[in-house]
């Protein structure tokens, strides 16, 4: 009955398509010539001029400062969106909240960096705020988008959740703050951890917003690869490329590999409790028997 | 509640420490081309002054413009290109400078001074910094394979004339993707005026460029430098200073490829990169400080050593590398001089028609 | 204590006002306000000042004028480059949709058929070049496809071609870049669908003879119908106003509105222009993300 599948032949070609790009990708990193399509040997040489190039690092540690904020704040914004399109159910506009919430997922972000830099640039008109465009308003930027994404991924993980745990609490007299976050939050983290990943990582990547909205001194790391790349291709940029890889994918292995580690544990301690109601009433009997 | 007052405090105070941070008074915020200094320039002017510099770069004339036009861009020093400084110029983007406070302006060389006055009348709000001209990048070799020893490597004729382009296709040929830049060059060929509004002149141009598109490879700024120096392409319309890197990659890398640069016999368009002040920079003392210091002879012959660009300062021309002090494509002759052009600025409307013909251009349609 | 309970409820709807209000006013602010402004500037007319555009009322004299310049709109009508531009733009979305479903949907189901343990590994292998930069992935592909890159030399080490095959800056390249690159977008909400489904529906009909392929089309697509309209759009929607891979994988003839856009923003310096575009764009998406919606509320449904 072993003949030909299909479908898991598709899954092995769908992940060589993405993977093999990116491991040239690596292995190109350590060609020591200059010119990107001829090899010349290997060479580490693109990995130590990194530690020189100051801007380029800079750049980075500004994606990552930036991807950090809006992580918290794409969270907290996103988590409270979920929450009232999924506990507050009646009131005014809520079909335009719900719209609002949804639409910047699939915005095209063309749109959404050229509106928000005619608002930065209105606003700076009308009350002189933002003075200038910078971190702050690409923080802006991502956090809007971001949050569109952990409000559908936590309010899909709201839907799922048990009501009755809540309502107990609320019924016991607890203010629903406090159910919210004593009760609510801690059920939801795996999902706002989720979102908060998500939202970093789409942050890190970026480049329409960005260049839209940015300003003097914050140039970030997409904008440097980008004009890089537009400037011809780079070896140093092979080179960065590899090293967001690895991190990435050392973030993705952790984050599988605690995440089996705590379902094991979750399973032995149940198996355990098992074991032992199983022991304790397997003794019983045998105690009055005895 | 608290939790939530907490958290939307927290939040603002975080804005505020973001921009707080960059409130200072001996701070200078300077917006230039990418890979267009000397490794060290901004580190003297820091060490000497004691002002801290953001040095952020731009890949393009339209990034910096659209900053620019969008008011508040934050920068003190930018450098755009001489025919977007004019139609800045006109949005009321610059100040006008205090030449007082440039003691060292008298280094500047005259010639190029009036060059570039074309589009900053006076030179009122800007200096040159850097320019060149827009030629022709070519692979002798390659060149001579296809079209024989006798190519007119020295003219327009090289790419305007169909049967030498339909020719060179087999090794590939480059154009800048730029309407105004590429468009005077074809009004040009054709005797006609550099800045001519006429529009049949134009679409003269336009068909001139369509007679020969089957045969570009693409329609580039800035590929071109890599593809000549591995040999990817023969023949690229590029700027002098960008065609003089390809060939010292490929002098580098060691793969054989000889490229050469010519400023055809005809004419050719050239360009300046201003140095300007925005109209709403913070830091106008620390601008003209900075202004001052990039003509000095041995700050801007530093440059010119590490980006093979030429400067327009005529004092710092002994303190430039003989190579590229030498080289007629960087340092051309006077009677080469006298046939450059500085590229025009354009009325919107003329612009409009040149940027359209040109996208039917690259479409081939 | 009832003073205490009547404080309590006072307080209540404000805790709730500021539960809606603070997302509410935020997306307002930053999402829907800008909108309105690209409304407005799409009316007004390019000029030279800071910012480009003149404003579209003035208050001189005590009367107050609106001025509406439909100029931008006509413009668009009239010239077929922009028309075009937006065909461009279905045509690769479409395509690239459906070449990402083709391969998307029998990697979600053979994921669907492995172990749970694999499962979560298989995911997050698909999920995992989501959160490298697209610039990157994108900008490996430029060394794969160019004249003299690892894919020409492998063609002309087999034989299959004795010259290189011009990839890099055609519309080949731009899809492979499009499919690449939102692959994963396809896969996790077909996944997420396919995985809910009973197999005993699957086991009955075959009891009852009927054929792998047979099976598949009558039960399983029916029933991940909002699986596959969700992913569908969440690769349709973006690659329409998509820039960055038709900017750097694309050549001249790459026709998309996303990079007309970007072209009459920053090169034409034409704000007005560049925002009608916009807003003519949002108009043909508005089905789509209708569409989308609507799957995600059905899901939901399903789901709760």
């Amino acid at each position: 009955m072993k003949r030909f599948n299909f479908s898991k032949f598709m899954l092995i070609f769908g992940l060589m398509f993405i993977y093999l790009p990116m491991l040239i990708l690596v292995i190109y990193s350590f060609n020591a010539s200059k010119l990107v399509t001829v090899w010349g040997g290997w060479s580490i040489k693109w990995y130590v001029g990194l530690l020189d190039n100051t801007q380029l690092m800079g750049s980075v540690l500004r994606s990552l400062e930036i991807a950090c904020y809006t992580a918290i704040a794409a969270v907290a914004l996103g988590t409270l969106a979920a929450f009232v399109l999924t506990r507050v159910t009646r009131f005014k506009g809520r079909t335009l909240f719900g719209g609002l919430v949804t639409a910047p997922l699939v915005m095209p972000e063309v749109i959404t960096g050229l509106s928000l830099l005619l608002l930065f640039v209105a606003m700076a008109q009308l009350i002189g705020w933002p003075q200038e465009r910078g971190i702050v308003t690409i923080w802006i930027a991502h956090t809007t988008f971001c949050a569109a994404y952990v409000a559908v991924v936590v309010s899909a993980r709201l839907r799922e959740l048990d009501l009755s745990i809540e309502e107990a609490a609320m019924d016991l007299g607890a203010k629903p703050f406090k159910v919210f976050f004593l009760i609510t939050i801690p059920m939801i983290a795996p999902s706002l951890a989720a979102g908060g990943m998500m939202s970093f990582a789409l942050s890190l990547d970026d480049l329409v917003l960005a260049s839209f909205v940015s300003g003097p001194g914050s140039t970030t790391l997409p904008m440097e690869v980008f004009s890089a790349v537009r400037l011809g291709v780079k070896p140093e940029i092979n080179a960065v490329a590899s090293l967001i890889l690895l991190a990435v994918s050392l973030v993705t292995f952790l984050v599988w590999y605690f995440g089996r580690k705590a379902e094991a544990n979750r399973k032995r301690a149940i198996q355990e409790a098992m074991d032992q109601t199983a022991n304790e009433s397997w003794q019983q009997p045998a105690a009055a028997t005895a | 509640m608290k939790m939530f007052g907490r958290t939307l405090l927290t939040l603002s105070l975080m804005g505020a420490m973001v921009m707080g941070a960059q409130a200072n008074d001996k701070v200078l915020r300077v917006y230039n081309w990418s890979d267009y200094i000397a490794p060290d320039t901004v580190k003297k002017f820091e060490d000497e002054t004691g002002i801290r510099v953001t040095y952020d770069v731009f890949d393009s004339n339209e990034t910096l413009e659209a900053r620019l036009l969008a008011g508040k861009s934050g920068y003190d020093i930018v450098v755009p290109s001489n025919s977007f400084l004019a139609k800045q110029i006109k949005a009321g983007v610059y100040q006008t400078l205090d030449k007082s406070k440039l003691p060292n302006w008298k280094n500047l060389n005259p010639v190029l001074l009036k060059n570039a006055s074309a589009s900053d009348p006076d030179n009122a709000h800007a200096f040159p910094y850097m320019w060149g001209s827009i030629g022709i990048g070519f692979n002798p070799a390659k060149v001579k394979e296809v079209l024989g020893a006798n190519a007119p490597t020295n003219s327009w004729d090289l790419l305007f004339k169909p049967e030498n382009a339909e020719k060179l296709k087999a090794c590939g040929i480059s154009f800048l993707d730029s309407p105004t830049e590429m468009l005077p060059a074809a009004l040009h060929y054709l005797g006609y005026p550099v800045n001519d509004k006429d529009k049949a002149h134009i679409a003269e141009a336009e068909a001139l460029f369509m007679k020969i598109r089957p045969y570009v490879a693409y329609f580039h700024s800035s590929k071109y430098i890599s593809d000549l120096a591995n040999g990817n392409i023969c023949v690229a319309v590029g700027y002098s200073g960008d065609v003089l890197q390809a060939k010292a990659r490929a002098v580098e890398s060691g793969n054989k490829v000889v490229i050469d640069y010519s400023i055809p016999k005809e004419g050719a368009g050239s360009f300046y990169d201003m140095v300007a002040i925005p109209r709403d920079a913070a830091n106008v003392d620390n601008a003209y400080l900075f202004m001052d210091f990039l003509m000095r002879p041995d700050i801007i012959a530093e440059v010119t050593n590490s980006i093979g660009y030429s400067n327009a300062n005529a004092a710092a021309t002994p303190l430039v590398d003989e190579a590229i002090r030498n080289e007629p494509g960087s340092y051309p002759s006077q009677v080469v001089m006298a046939t450059l052009y500085a590229v025009p600025d354009q009325p919107i409307a003329t612009q409009r028609i040149m940027t359209r013909g040109w996208t039917r251009v690259k479409l081939g349609k | 204590m009832r003073t205490f309970n009547q404080q309590f409820l006072r307080l209540v709807p404000s805790g709730r006002k500021l539960v809606i209000g603070i997302p509410f006013i935020w997306l307002f602010l930053f999402f829907m306000l800008p909108f309105f402004l690209v409304m407005k500037i799409s009316f007004s007319e390019a000029a030279l000042s800071i910012p480009p555009y003149s404003e579209i009322y003035t208050f001189a004299e005590q009367k107050f004028q609106l001025l509406l310049d439909i100029g931008n709109y006509t413009l668009l009508g009239e010239d077929e480059l922009y028309l075009s531009a937006y065909l461009g733009s279905l045509k690769v979305a479409a395509l690239s949709t459906l070449m990402c479903l083709v391969i998307g949907f029998p990697m979600a189901y053979a994921i669907t058929k492995t172990g749970k343990e694999t499962q979560n590994v298989l995911l997050l292998l698909i999920m995992m070049p989501t959160w490298t930069a697209i610039l990157i992935r994108v900008y490996a592909w430029m060394g794969i496809l160019s004249n003299n890159g690892l894919l020409n030399g492998f063609l002309m080490w087999t034989g299959l071609t004795d010259h290189p095959i011009e990839i890099l800056n055609t519309n080949t390249a731009v899809y492979i870049g499009v499919v690449y690159a939102y692959l994963p977008f396809m896969v996790l909400p077909l996944y997420a669908n396919l995985v809910k489904h009973d197999n005993s529906l699957l086991e009955a009909a075959q009891d009852l003879g009927s054929s792998n392929f047979n099976n598949f089309w009558k039960i399983t697509v029916p029933l991940a119908k909002n699986g596959i309209i969700a992913g569908c759009m969440l690769v349709f929607i973006p690659v329409v106003g998509e820039f960055v891979i038709p900017e750097l994988l694309g050549g001249p003839e790459t026709l998309m509105i996303g990079r007309v856009l970007w072209q009459e923003f920053f090169n034409n310096r034409d704000w007005p222009v560049a925002s009608a575009l916009a807003v003519v764009m949002l108009l043909i998406l508005i089905v789509p993300i209708l569409l989308f919606n609507r799957s995600q509320a059905k899901e939901m449904e399903a789901r709760g």
